[in-house]
């Protein structure tokens, strides 16, 4: 069976969203630089399950999504902090909080780990979210690919500007000069958010060009598909205030 | 980018259609109630509404613009978090360029701004000074 088969769609499912669809479940089973293949396509069914998670369900309708002692469990895969930060991220991101997440560290949750989890699991979002908007069903997870983590931390990174060490664009390496684009959006915080694991940025950016705009079409009007830049930016903007995020 | 795209092209947006949906296209936007009201749909968990949405919308739109919609829909549902997971403040030209509506809109109110009010006093301070000048630039840039 072909992953991402929209032939059955009534409504007809451009190929280049089937293949970067494809691409990023090739993506999140691939070992990447701080989580296995296994780890990966767990964090990803993490994603799932916190939809239908009470524990989520109970934090979301509280004032404070902090108060109680309640963690979520750890599975077989993945340790329960990292369980609960994919939770979080899923159902209730923007009261993720600087202190929150300082408070990962001394519960074994890396920069490195979470910049890689966080990646893998906003992929997997965007993909079922699709797929949620379409009336389709999800499709299946991959199966993890195995092999090692590569450890490989980007040169050029600094500290400060935000949770996570971003590589800076006046320090970037030639092997990382890619993740940047050009113009006053180039170097945007949004882009250099996740730097700290160039892959992940660059499976974003390839999903990115299917879902919305490449980097190269986010500076101009023209978007090459069916609905204009201003309809693109109305939808883009109202799904932002739905979700409570300011930037 | 909604108010830059639409003043590129010598257009007038109704921001409160970020905030608040939008009735019908005099917000400034094609299809646009058709467009919040799949994206609202979308985001909730009420299978039927969202059927009728999206119903709605390819009626008025097309099939092409429904799918290039549900595109966009999955892509703020990863930047959205990404931005909020990461804590990351609004860039410098951002935070000029739309100084004039974040609190008319009530952005403000969100916990996330809480990233941003962190930015330097000065920066702050100059921003709605520069901000008429940061918006022209924009819809410039865009209209290359």
């Amino acid at each position: 069976m072909t992953a991402f088969d929209y032939t059955a769609s009534p409504d007809p499912i451009r190929d280049d969203l089937a293949e970067a669809h494809r691409a990023a479940w090739v993506h999140i089973a691939k070992p990447g630089a701080w989580l296995t293949g296994a780890e990966r396509v767990a964090v990803a069914e993490e994603t799932r399950r916190a939809r239908d998670c009470a524990l989520c369900a109970r934090r979301k309708a509280a004032l404070s999504p902090y108060a109680g002692p309640e963690p979520h469990t750890a599975t077989p895969a993945l340790p329960a902090a990292l369980v609960d930060a994919i939770h979080r991220v899923t159902t209730d991101a923007s009261r993720l909080t600087r202190k929150w997440y300082a408070g990962l560290a001394s519960q074994g949750v890396t920069d490195e780990r979470y910049a890689e989890a966080l990646g893998v699991a906003v992929i997997a979002i965007s993909v079922d979210g699709f797929h949620h908007a379409m009336g389709l069903p999800l499709e299946p997870l991959p199966q993890p690919e195995r092999g090692d983590p590569t450890r490989v931390r980007p040169a050029g990174l600094t500290s400060g500007e935000a949770w996570l060490p971003m590589i800076a664009a006046k320090q970037v390496a030639p092997s990382e000069r890619d993740l940047f684009g050009k113009g006053p959006l180039g170097a945007a915080y949004v882009m250099r958010a996740l730097t700290l694991t160039p892959n992940e940025v660059r499976a974003w950016a390839s999903l990115s060009a299917a879902q919305y705009l490449s980097f190269a079409r986010m500076t101009r009007l023209d978007t090459g598909k069916t609905l204009d830049r201003a309809q693109m930016e109305l939808v883009a903007g109202r799904v932002s205030a739905l979700n409570a995020c300011f930037y | 980018m909604l108010r830059a795209s639409v003043e590129a092209k010598q257009g007038e947006v109704d921001l409160r259609a970020i905030s608040e949906g939008a009735k019908d296209d005099s917000v400034g936007v094609a299809h646009a109630a058709e467009l919040t009201a799949f994206a609202e749909a979308a985001l909730a968990s009420n299978a039927g509404a969202l059927a009728a949405a999206r119903d709605a919308l390819r009626a008025k739109a097309g099939s092409a613009a429904l799918v290039d919609a549900a595109g966009v829909i999955g892509n703020f549902e990863r930047m959205t978090r990404i931005a909020d997971a990461t804590g990351i403040p609004l860039d410098g030209a951002s935070e000029l360029a739309s100084s004039d509506f974040r609190d008319a809109l009530g952005l403000g109110a969100y916990a996330s701004a809480s990233n941003t009010s962190a930015a330097p006093l000065w920066r702050r301070a100059l921003a709605p000074l520069l901000a008429p000048a940061a918006k022209k630039a924009m819809a410039r840039f865009m209209r290359r």
